[in-house]
C-alpha cells in the first residue's frame, strides 16, 4: 500500500461522488442542485486530471482522456450556469437547469469510466 | 537516445508530468481563494449584504493572481473581503511564481532539452521531401562534404556526438537548412531518428574519427536498411575486413587514397589530370600535369600514413627512407633512420640534402611544420609533402614551404564526393589505372581538344526502349547504329559539341574508349565526357522521336574509316 496510490484513487473516486451528488435530484428543478457542489466537483476533477499527467501506458492515456472529457463537461456546465444566472439575474428556469445538469451528467459518465479503468488497473496490478 | 521506439516522444507529456505538483498547487490555491470570495460577506452601495458570485470571484482572482489589479469590483470591498484579498494576493502570487519557476526549470532540464532537440530533428527529417545523405561525424571531412553537397542543392542530415560541432552546422552558412542531431552515431536509435529508414535516405556516410564507430554504423545500416549504400572512412587496415564483412562499400582509407594518388601521379601523370577533371566540381582538362620526382623519398614518422605511402612507392621501385624515434619491426639500417625527425641533424643523416622528396608525416602538426622548415633549409629543390591533422592549422600550413599539404579529412571528403557525384565513373577510373602514360596522355590530349577549358561533365546513357526511343526505332527499321553516327549526330546539333566516349559496358564486359565503328546494341551502357551542352544535345537526341539521317554521307564514311 502506498500513500500515492491511496491519494490517486481517493481523488478519482471523490470526483465521481461529487459529480453524482450534484446531479442527483430533479433535472429541471435547480433548487435540487447546489452550485458549491458543482464547483467542488470541477476542482476535484481538475486535480484528478493533473494527477494523471505523464502516465504513458495505454490505460493511463485513456484515463487522462476520460478525465479531460469530465473537465470539459463540468466547465461547460459551470459556464452555462454563470451565463444563465448573469443574463436573467434570477434563478434558472426549467430548460436552463436541465441544460446545466445534463452537461454534468455527461461528466458523470466520463467519471464512471475513469473509476472503472482505475479498478481494472488495480486488478492488473494484483496479478 | 532517451526514448525507446514505439513510445510517444512528445516532450509535452514529460513537461506535464514534471509540472504535476505546481499545477495541482495552482488549481488548489485558485479553488480555495475563489471559494473564499463567494463566502466572505460584502456590502452593496445600498448597504444591503451582498456576496460575490462564482463568475465575479473567478474574474477577480484571475487578475489578482497575475498582479494586474483592476481594483475592487463590482462594489468597493468590505473589510472582511479586503482581508481575504490580502491572503489571496500572497497565495496566488507565490503559487504562480512557483509554477513559472518550475516551468523554466523543466525547460532548462538537460533531459527535457535533449528530448526537445531529438523531436525537433526527427520532425525536420520526417519533413524531407528530397533524397538526402546521412552524414555521421561533422569534423573536417563531414563539414566539407556538407558544404559541397549543399552547394549542389543536395539535402543532408548531420549527426555528431559533440554538441559544439553539431552547432557549427547552424553557424556555417550552408545554402539549405540542415537538420543536425547531437547524438552517438554508434547507437542505432540515433541513426533511426536521423532518418536511416526514411524512404528518401540516399546513403549513409560513416565519417566519425573512430574506426570502431564507423564499423558499427555500417553494420547497423546493413541490417536496418540493406539497400542503402554505406560509405565509410577507415584508417586502420585491420578494420577493413570487419567493414567489408559488415557490407560497407566502398571503404575510404585516407592514407591509402592519398598514397594511391601519389603513385598515380608518379606513374601516369596525365591520368591524374583526367581523374581530377572528371571527379571534381567545376574541374577542367587544362590542369597541369604533375611532375613528381622519382629519386629518394624521405618519409618522416612511423605510422599508417607513411606505411601506405612506402608500400605504393616501393611498388614503383622508388627508394624510401623512414625516419622516426621508434621504428617499426620491418625496418633495417638500409631503409630506416632512427632519431627525432624534427632534428635537422637526423634529417641530414637520412639524406634529405640529396633526397628528391620529403614527407612530413608524423601525427603531430607542429612536428610536421618543423620538419617542413628544416627540410626546406637543407634542400631547396626537394618536393615537400606535409601532413596536416587539424583543420584549424590550415593558415600555418599554407604559409609553410610545402609543395603539397595532405589533410586526411579533405582526402576523405574528396573521395566521398566522387563516389556520390559520379558513381558510374568508378569503374572507368578503376580500369584506366591499369593503362600506361602514353594511353593517358593521348586521352588527355583528346579531352583538351574537344572540351577545351570548359568544365568537364560526364554522363552515361543506357540504350533501352524507354530511355532511347530514337535509337530503338532506328533498330526496328533495320538500321545499324554505330557510336560514330551517334557522335556525329550530336555534333551536328551545335558548335563544338564533341563528346568523348569513355567506357562501354555490355552485359558483364567493359571496353575502355570504345571505337567509333562500334555497333550499339540493346542494353549497352555508354559513359561519355564532354561539355554540359554536349550532354544535353545527346540526351535530347536519343530521347527524341526519330534518329535523323546524317546530312553529309561522306562524314559518316570518313568516321567509319577513322
Amino acid at each position: 500500500m502506498s500513500s500515492e496510490r491511496v491519494l490517486f484513487a481517493f481523488v478519482i473516486v471523490l470526483a465521481l461522488t461529487l459529480n453524482v451528488g450534484f446531479v442527483a435530484g430533479d433535472i429541471a428543478d435547480v433548487s435540487h442542485h447546489n452550485v458549491y457542489e458543482l464547483y467542488a466537483a470541477m476542482v476535484v476533477s481538475l486535480i484528478a486530471t493533473i494527477m494523471k499527467f505523464g502516465d504513458r501506458s495505454a490505460l493511463g492515456s485513456t484515463m487522462l482522456a476520460t478525465s479531460l472529457v469530465a473537465d470539459l463537461q463540468l466547465i461547460a456546465a459551470a459556464a452555462a450556469w454563470g451565463l444563465y444566472s448573469q443574463a436573467s439575474g434570477e434563478a434558472l428556469n426549467a430548460h436552463q437547469s436541465a441544460t446545466v445538469i445534463s452537461l454534468a451528467i455527461g461528466a458523470l459518465v466520463a467519471n464512471v469510466v475513469s473509476v472503472v479503468l482505475l479498478i481494472i488497473e488495480m486488478a492488473n496490478l494484483r496479478r | 537516445m532517451i526514448t525507446s521506439p514505439g513510445r510517444t516522444r512528445h516532450g509535452i507529456f514529460i513537461l506535464l508530468r514534471r509540472l504535476r505538483v505546481p499545477l495541482a498547487v495552482l488549481v488548489l490555491v485558485y479553488a480555495v481563494t475563489v471559494l473564499g470570495f463567494t463566502l466572505v460577506p460584502g456590502v452593496d452601495p445600498q448597504g444591503q449584504p451582498w456576496r460575490m458570485g462564482f463568475l465575479h470571484a473567478f474574474y477577480f482572482v484571475s487578475f489578482l493572481g497575475t498582479t494586474i489589479g483592476l481594483g475592487e469590483i463590482p462594489y468597493p470591498f468590505s473589510d472582511a473581503q479586503r482581508l481575504w484579498t490580502t491572503a489571496a494576493i500572497y497565495a496566488t502570487v507565490v503559487s504562480w511564481l512557483y509554477a513559472i519557476g518550475a516551468l523554466f526549470n523543466v525547460m532548462q532540464d538537460p533531459l527535457f532539452r535533449r528530448i526537445a532537440h531529438e523531436n525537433h530533428v526527427a520532425r525536420a527529417v520526417r519533413r524531407l521531401r528530397e533524397p538526402f545523405h546521412l552524414i555521421c561525424g561533422y569534423d573536417d571531412a563531414g563539414s566539407r562534404i556538407a558544404r559541397e553537397l549543399s552547394e549542389d542543392g543536395t539535402r543532408i542530415v548531420v549527426i555528431d556526438i559533440e554538441p559544439m560541432r553539431a552547432d557549427t552546422v547552424d553557424v556555417e552558412d550552408l545554402s539549405i537548412t540542415v537538420p543536425a542531431l547531437v547524438g552517438d552515431a554508434s547507437d542505432p536509435e540515433t541513426l533511426l531518428l536521423a532518418g536511416l529508414q526514411h524512404p528518401l535516405c540516399a546513403s549513409v556516410l560513416a565519417l566519425t574519427g573512430d574506426d570502431q564507430v564507423n564499423i558499427k554504423i555500417a553494420l547497423t545500416a546493413r541490417l536496418l536498411a540493406p539497400d542503402l549504400p554505406v560509405l565509410s572512412a577507415v584508417r586502420d587496415h585491420a578494420a577493413h575486413a570487419r567493414m567489408a564483412a559488415a557490407g560497407a562499400d566502398p571503404l575510404i582509407n585516407p592514407y591509402d587514397t592519398f598514397a594511391a594518388r601519389v603513385a598515380l601521379s608518379l606513374r601516369t601523370p596525365s591520368l591524374h589530370v583526367i581523374y581530377e577533371a572528371l571527379t571534381t566540381q567545376r574541374g577542367t582538362a587544362m590542369g597541369d600535369v604533375p611532375q613528381l620526382p622519382r629519386g629518394l623519398w624521405v618519409l618522416c614518422g612511423v605510422g599508417l600514413f607513411t606505411r601506405a605511402l612506402r608500400h605504393q612507392l616501393t611498388q614503383l621501385e622508388i627508394e624510401t627512407v623512414i625516419v622516426d624515434n621508434v621504428l617499426a619491426d620491418s625496418c633495417n639500417e638500409h631503409n630506416c633512420v632512427q632519431g627525432d625527425p624534427t632534428d635537422p641533424e637526423v634529417l641530414r643523416r637520412a639524406g634529405v640534402e640529396s633526397a628528391s622528396a620529403v614527407v612530413a608525416g608524423t601525427p603531430v602538426d607542429i612536428d610536421n611544420l618543423a620538419i617542413t622548415l628544416a627540410a626546406r633549409r637543407l634542400n631547396k629543390k626537394a618536393f615537400i609533402v606535409a601532413r596536416q591533422t587539424q583543420r584549424r592549422n590550415a593558415v600555418v600550413f599554407r604559409a609553410a614551404p610545402a609543395d603539397l599539404v595532405m589533410l586526411s579529412g579533405y582526402v576523405v571528403a574528396a573521395e566521398v564526393l566522387r563516389v556520390i557525384r559520379a558513381p558510374q565513373l568508378a569503374s572507368f577510373l578503376r580500369q584506366a589505372r591499369d593503362q600506361d602514360e602514353v594511353w593517358a596522355a593521348a586521352l588527355l590530349e583528346r579531352m583538351r581538344r574537344h572540351i577545351g577549358a570548359e568544365v568537364v561533365e560526364s554522363w552515361s546513357i543506357e540504350f533501352s526502349a524507354q530511355a532511347t526511343p530514337a535509337v530503338h526505332r532506328a533498330w526496328a527499321a533495320g538500321e545499324r547504329v554505330t557510336l560514330g553516327r551517334l557522335l556525329a549526330l550530336t555534333q551536328a546539333q551545335g558548335e563544338a559539341a564533341h563528346a568523348v566516349p569513355l567506357l562501354l559496358r555490355r552485359e558483364q564486359q567493359r571496353w575502355l574508349l570504345p571505337s567509333e565503328n562500334t555497333v550499339l546494341l540493346d542494353g549497352d551502357h555508354l559513359l561519355f565526357c564532354g561539355r554540359a551542352q554536349t550532354r544535353s544535345y545527346m540526351r535530347f537526341l536519343v530521347a527524341s522521336q526519330t534518329l535523323p539521317q546524317l546530312d553529309a554521307p561522306e562524314t559518316s564514311a570518313a568516321l567509319e574509316s577513322h
